[in-house]
């Protein structure tokens, strides 16, 4: 599959298309990192974004103060993020449900305002310029969308891997436990809290990944890249495809993705259709296109089972 | 620090946190009984101004009417009411169907209503600013540096009278009544035989028109309005809405207030760049020591 | 993982095989500026001047035998984060031979890293920020002077001609009006005037009554606003409704007739800026244009006539390079040095700044901007012309 895909650029090696594959695959790495916040661990985050920038900030800093090239870059980006994501978790962590969702939005915004106003560190509303693209060997990736687009189907397809051995694993199993009903895993030896953390941290380098790779595929980066509409636009795509489902994120991320700019056709009403769309598929399809039709009473989809709880 | 200078900035900051408090209440009110955040709410204020500004022009008014505040007040009154009409088309077409579905699927539906809305308002009204007239006489009042505008006392007296009309409402009727019951327990009243479906449909169109008055305010305090700004005042209120305790309406009105007054303050004494991060910080610290907002209660556990 | 992922691949290769274009000889020109948003009038004005060029190129014959030239315009709605990606489509499509825009120098600017890379010829009729033309790319062209002469033309005017002592700076935050506040501060140390502060403000924000009201508690003689006409409007109303009597000095971001009916011409009157040339009714080589455009379109507009200018250049560049490459457009452009069109004779310098250096004045009054003076400050160093050096 991932061959498959793959090949697509050769297939058709029309530029524009090819910088579209690339961004349906940024978001698509992206949708899996908040996969595993959102439909593994059952955390509602609405600041996704924020790690997203930060990866990009970290790598810009870091190529353009300190001269680190990108595939060093790359790990840092990742780690970097996963750590705040875990700093800015702690906090969150202990405030129930719908106000971690506000919370999550807060720092979100929090992180957007000082990537806005530090300039000195971020360079403020008109962010960072000159980020070095990544090389292989003396190869050096440039402005064309291709090679960017075959990195990230690389971490794509990892990342799904990834995430299907978690689903199964005792990881994800206790996240599976503490969403159904986190009194009773906790009487049952799992730490929610350590849990919850390690989703985030696990998100949030995923985000990080995706941060680097966006900051040298664009050369430069603003804080308006990565606002609380950037962190709807991720959830949306996560809901989209199904809440815990690996191919329902990737599609999600393909299709909100790529939608805008097939609509393009109708310039004016895009928008207006977008939202329509949005609706309609929710009307439609409520648990998402993979999502589990199988619901608990309290209305919440339990990925991976297909019986009644 | 300038006492004067002091009241000036209080004073500013006051009336954009009472506007913020009216939107504040939809969002609470829609909470409390559907457990949704309405995400569209917002774009429900910008129609507002807008629909204001559509009666403005519609009737040929110009800054300053001759009988400016008539007019006004003529003005949001169709703005609530359009509003209450969006807002139960809302309910009825994209939120009643999904009663039943998770969660999150509401709030993604709630976003692309919020999309909808604010591009079909972007193509009929222009992607530009417009400029809303002023019916009142900008002339200030008050003596010295502290200058207070016919419109914001309006501003003032608009939020108090319909916040505490809401508060009887709520406490006062039998509707309101029946709006508590579905917030603790909608099985239990509909087993009770409230109409369940009605009260939240009213719910709705409340919250609604209130976003509504708080629209044509705000349109004409700044006099200037934008498809944009529902997504940026929605996020204020709905932080003020969580400040004060979900759920909670005396909540959401302390919540808009205090959020108002501290971006104010906080512009104008320490830095004007960093408003909105104040904003948030204090709802995070607010919620680590409170984590149900200032007057919150908590509410049992939902399973 | 099989079944889901194949599903998921397959439905991700429908989508996009419909998206297959076909291809004909077709030469675009890009154009980029804010289409949709609260700073749409100007890249209205500057898009109508851009299609009026063509029009007229057109009308006038073939450009290159063979193909048929379009402009294809592009939205970046003042967000740098838009305008890269408005720049990376038109870098990959092969069709776009040259490219006329952005309006905002924090858009301009990366996107002009952009072009350079894809070696793509970018003519820019207005981003006046000096940092643009310093990153050394070939690519770029300019046609307006730099913010390096506005801003010390600008505090020049409010202390001899306006008499301001004392004088309160505000800026967007943007590269262009954080650019244009500092270049104004630094020629105000040369004179005899105190700067009482210098903050800044966010661009898409309404409420500036707190830092108005910190402003009156300092009582200036005069405010400085850098930045654009949204936020303008919003000060000039605040600002009356404060009742802070101080004059209001702006930059070209203000130059837009929106501009004073957003503010009212209550609050406008009596406001000045600073623009990046002269009257251009009061030009005898801008005669033809400004009647044509006026004909067409009922009015002038702000900046129609700067993209309109970069248009014409751009066609001239290509009809000289006689070939669809890039390259050679390049070539073309390095090879004219020089050009004579609506706003005079343009220079280009090694920077590929133009010659045409002169900032106008104009107030507001009875609700309408009326031109004051044209004021010909000399440059801080003068470049080397273009013309003559060899292609680096």
């Amino acid at each position: 599959m991932t061959g498959i895909l793959m090949l697509l650029p050769i297939l058709d090696s029309n530029s524009y298309h090819t910088e579209i594959l690339a961004t349906a695959a940024l978001y698509a790495l992206l949708a899996l990192g908040l996969n595993l916040i959102v439909g593994y661990a059952g955390l509602l985050h609405l600041g996704y974004a924020a790690f997203f920038g930060i990866g990009a900030y970290a790598y810009a800093l870091l190529n353009l103060r300190l001269g680190w090239p990108f595939w060093a870059g790359l790990p840092a980006a990742g780690l970097i993020a996963g750590c705040s994501a875990v700093l800015l978790g702690l906090p969150a962590i202990r405030v129930r449900g719908d106000y971690l969702a506000i919370v999550t939005l807060g720092f979100g915004e929090i992180a957007r305002v000082v990537a806005t106003n530090l300039e000195s560190w971020t360079g403020g509303p008109n962010g960072l310029m000159g980020i070095a693209h990544p090389a292989v060997g003396q190869v050096r990736f440039g402005v064309e969308a291709r090679p960017y687009y075959w990195l990230l189907v690389i971490l794509v397809a990892a990342t799904a891997w990834a995430c299907a051995r978690l689903r199964r694993s005792r990881l994800g199993l206790a996240w599976l436990a503490i969403k159904e009903d986190e009194l009773a895993a906790g009487c049952l030896g799992v730490d929610p809290l350590r849990m919850k953390l390690l989703a985030l941290a696990l998100g949030g380098w995923v985000a990080g990944l995706a941060g680097c790779v966006f900051a040298a595929k664009q050369g430069t980066i603003t804080p308006d890249s990565f606002d609380f509409i950037q962190s709807v636009m991720i959830l949306a795509m996560v809901i989209l495809g199904g809440l815990g489902s690996i191919a329902g994120a990737i599609c999600g991320a393909a299709i909100l993705s790529i939608a805008p700019e097939l609509l393009r056709e109708f310039s004016t009403y895009r928008m207006l259709l977008f939202g329509l769309m949005m609706v309609a598929l929710m009307r439609l399809r409520p648990e998402g296109l993979f999502g589990n039709r199988y619901q608990v009473p309290n209305g919440q989809s339990v990925p991976g089972t297909k019986r009644r709880v | 620090m300038n006492g004067e200078l002091f009241l000036q900035q209080l004073l500013n900051g006051l009336t954009i946190g009472a506007v913020y408090a009216l939107i504040a209440l939809g969002y609470t009110m829609v909470y409390g009984t559907l457990q949704m955040i309405n995400f569209a709410h917002g774009e429900v204020f910008m129609v507002g101004a807008y629909l204001g500004l559509s009666v403005m022009l519609v009737f040929g008014l110009a800054a300053p009417a001759p009988g400016g505040a008539a007019w006004l007040v003529m003005v949001i009154a169709a703005a609530a009411v359009g509003c209450a009409l969006l807002g139960l088309l809302i309910e009825r077409v994209a939120y009643r169907p999904l009663r039943k579905a998770p969660k999150l699927s509401v709030l993604i539906t709630a976003i692309g209503v919020s999309f909808f809305l604010q591009n079909a308002v972007m193509l009929f009204y222009g992607a530009q600013d417009r400029y809303v007239p002023e019916l009142l006489p900008a002339r200030r009042m008050g003596e010295g540096a502290v200058s207070v505008t016919p419109m914001q006392g309006v501003i003032f007296a608009v939020s108090i009278l319909l916040m505490a009309g809401l508060q009887w409402v709520v406490h006062g009727t039998k509707f309101g009544r029946g709006m508590r019951a579905v917030a603790q327990d909608p099985l239990a009243a509909r087993l009770m035989g409230i109409p369940v479906d009605r009260v939240i449909a009213m719910t709705f169109a409340i919250g609604s028109a209130l976003a509504g008055v708080g629209g044509v305010l705000f349109g004409s305090y700044y006099s200037t309005i934008n498809f944009h700004d529902g997504y940026l005042v929605g996020l204020k209120a709905f932080t003020a809405a969580v400040l004060g305790g979900i759920g909670n309406l005396p909540g959401a009105m302390l919540g808009g207030l205090l959020l108002g007054l501290l971006e104010g303050l906080g512009a104008g004494y320490i830095s004007a760049q960093w408003k909105n991060v104040f904003a948030f910080a204090v709802l995070i610290g607010v919620l680590l020591i409170r984590p149900h907002g200032l007057l919150g209660e908590r509410l049992a556990e939902r399973a | 993982m099989g079944s889901p992922l194949r599903r998921a691949g397959v439905f991700i290769l429908l989508t996009l095989l419909a998206g297959c274009g076909k291809s004909e000889p077709v030469i675009k020109i890009g154009f980029v500026a804010p289409l949709t948003g609260d700073q749409a009038a100007h890249g209205a004005d500057m898009l109508q001047g851009a299609q009026l060029a063509l029009d007229e190129a057109r009308a006038a014959g073939e450009i290159i035998p063979g193909y048929k030239v379009e402009l294809a315009p592009l939205d970046d709605n003042r967000s740098p984060a838009q305008a890269v990606s408005a720049a990376k489509r038109l870098a990959a499509d092969r069709d776009v031979l040259a490219v006329v825009g952005h309006l905002n120098s924090s858009c301009t600017k990366p996107a002009s890293a952009i072009y350079y890379e894809a070696r793509l010829l970018h003519l820019c009729p207005v981003s006046s920020n000096p940092e643009i033309s310093r990153q050394g790319f070939d690519t770029f062209y300019r046609i307006c002077p730099t913010d390096d002469l506005q801003g010390p033309a600008g505090v020049r005017y409010a202390v001899q001609k306006l008499g301001a002592k004392r004088i309160f700076v505000l800026d967007d935050m943007t590269t262009y009006g954080r650019g244009l506040a500092n270049e104004f501060l630094g020629a105000a140390k040369g004179l005899p005037v105190e700067i009482l502060g210098h903050e800044g403000i966010t661009q898409g924000e309404k409420d500036f009554t707190p830092v108005l009201t910190k402003i009156k508690g300092l009582n200036p003689d005069l405010i400085y606003f850098a930045g654009m006409f949204p936020e303008a409007a919003l000060l000039l109303k605040q600002k009356l409704k404060l009742g802070l009597s101080a004059k209001f000095l702006g930059g070209d971001g203000l130059f837009e007739p929106a501009l004073i009916e957003l503010a009212t011409p209550e609050a406008a009157e009596g406001m000045s800026l600073t623009t990046l040339g002269g009257d251009i009714r009061s030009l005898p080589t801008a005669q033809r244009f400004v009647q044509a455009f006026e004909a067409k379109h009922g009015h002038l507009g702000a900046y129609s006539w700067y993209a309109y200018e970069s248009t014409q250049i751009a066609l001239e560049a290509i009809r000289r390079a006689g070939k669809k490459d890039r390259t050679a457009v390049i070539a073309a452009m390095k090879g004219m040095g020089s050009y004579s069109g609506i706003l005079g004779l343009h220079t280009f310098d090694s920077k590929g700044d133009t010659s045409l250096r002169v900032i106008g004045i104009y107030t507001v009054r009875g609700g309408k901007f009326e031109f004051v003076e044209a004021v010909h400050p000399s440059p801080p160093e003068a470049d080397p012309p273009l013309a003559g050096t060899s292609s680096g």
